[in-house]
């Protein structure tokens, strides 16, 4: 695609790779990887691939398909509807209303960026999990997966980054 | 011009407001109707995973190869020793064979006696894991059978260990297995050395806890649990777990199946509750009163 078409925005179907990316690695995180590490502290792979794609194309994720790749999360992977839905929609009003802060910064930053916002997501979500189970769950779970994600943000971002550079 | 600029700014900071507080408010029914509600619909979710079969599936194949052929490298350097380990261990087993073969007979002629009925349990289907789910919160498996295989909801699943859980959402293909290791799971068991009985309760970690076992049981770790049968959701005899540790009052139990791992799994036709019955089982007379 010649460089005047990408900076102009007009990017075809290859403005869908965004949310077609998310939503293979929705599928990813689903995969039986055959250890019990990855059973109980899967990567929440979807909360990397939104955060990256809003933070360096974010009219390409807008609130709707933010919408759909949660619902989506949540009917596959089996929690009640709305916990991954909030999770997303939060991630796009968060890096929407701070981008302006770490945009062109480097990669560091935006790592650590990341690791505060999904320490805040994950706790709202053991939250509405504790609500609806009518008790305080356990923290461990949730600590585990929060590690795993933010450890998995820098080579999951960076292949993100090779995609985007080879389509948009 | 940056007055027009920032005029179209403006009307797109509000659009996404209204379109972050429309979707938002999606969100909250959806978990008003979780907390509140009954939920959404099982049978939804069951097809909402028929839909992601397929790609699962494909994707497991070369995962599964990669896998098994990383295994099969780490193996090379062990195999000596593993194989003498399996000749010891064949040994024993051809004692073990010997010795149940004549407990199996000896059993069966003592239950034509007494007239027992027979205990075992056909399966409805053998399924292979495609999927698991439930992140930090839940823990399940998704099984590439369903309603189409004559799999129905809250049938019994084990592999070849042990118990591993129940179905609960049945698609035409595929169904999710709630494990015993999760928090909603409760399972009535029994020391197989004691024969006292228990539940077995999932706290989303690898290990599970025995609660309400009776304050004179001589628990010991190391102690089997099997299901014990009652409730009607388990058949009786399932190996669950064995006793690790016991700190105080709290009994830890680890699963004998291996739910970090699971390949093949079994669902068993066990449905021993009989279906709802629909009229009054009083029959009302001719006044209108019931007998």
């Amino acid at each position: 695609m010649p460089a005047s078409t990408k900076r102009s925005g007009v990017l075809g179907f290859a403005g869908f790779m965004p949310v077609g990316v998310s939503l293979l690695l929705a599928m990813i995180m689903l995969l039986p990887l055959g250890s019990g590490v990855a059973g109980y502290a899967m990567p929440h792979l979807v909360m990397i691939s939104c955060f990256y794609w809003l933070s360096s194309r974010p009219l390409l994720m807008p609130y709707g398909a933010c919408f759909l790749l949660g619902l989506l999360l949540d009917l596959w992977v089996g929690v009640p509807l709305g916990v991954n839905i909030v999770s997303l929609l939060l991630t796009r009003l968060f890096v929407l209303n701070q981008l302006k802060h770490y945009r062109g910064k480097n990669r560091g930053v935006h790592w650590m960026v990341f690791t505060v916002m999904a320490l805040s997501l994950f706790a709202l979500s053991w939250l509405i999990m504790s609500v609806i189970e009518g008790s305080l769950l356990s923290l461990n779970a949730v600590f585990l997966q929060w590690l795993v994600t933010s450890f998995f943000y820098a080579p999951v971002a960076f292949v993100l980054g090779r995609l985007r550079r080879l389509m948009l | 011009m940056q007055t027009t600029g920032q005029s179209t700014r403006l009307r797109r900071t509000g659009r996404g407001r209204d379109a972050f507080w429309l979707y938002m408010s999606l969100a909250l029914a959806l978990l008003a109707l979780e907390i509140f509600g009954p939920g959404f619909p099982r049978q939804l979710r069951g097809y909402a995973n028929d839909v992601a079969a397929p790609v699962l599936a494909t994707l497991a194949g070369p995962i599964r190869a990669a896998q098994s052929g990383m295994e099969r490298i780490a193996g090379v350097s062990d195999i000596y020793l593993e194989n003498q380990i399996l000749r010891d261990e064949n040994g024993k087993l051809r004692q073990w064979r010997e010795a149940a073969q004549r407990l199996i007979q000896e059993n069966e002629q003592l239950r034509q006696i007494l007239k027992v009925p027979q205990r075992e349990i056909a399966p409805v289907a053998t399924a292979h894991v495609i999927g698991v789910g439930g992140g930090a919160f839940e823990r399940s498996v998704l099984i590439n059978a369903g309603s189409g295989d004559g799999i129905a909801a809250n049938l019994p699943v084990v592999d070849e260990l042990g118990l591993v859980g129940r179905t609960i959402e049945v698609g035409y293909w595929t169904t999710r297995v709630l494990l015993i290791s999760d928090l909603n799971s409760r399972v009535p068991v029994r020391l197989e050395r004691t024969g006292d009985v228990a539940i077995a309760v999932g706290l989303n970690e690898p290990f599970m806890h025995l609660r309400f076992l009776a304050a004179n049981s001589s628990v010991q770790v190391g102690d089997r649990i099997i299901t014990s049968g009652h409730g009607g959701l388990f058949p009786p005899d399932v190996p669950v777990g064995q006793i690790t540790e016991i700190i105080d009052d709290i009994l830890k139990v680890r699963p004998l199946s291996a739910l970090g791992s699971l390949d093949f799994v079994r669902v068993m036709d066990y449905r021993p509750l009989p279906p709802e019955v629909k009229q009054p089982i009083v029959e009302p007379n001719s006044a209108g009163r019931p007998q």
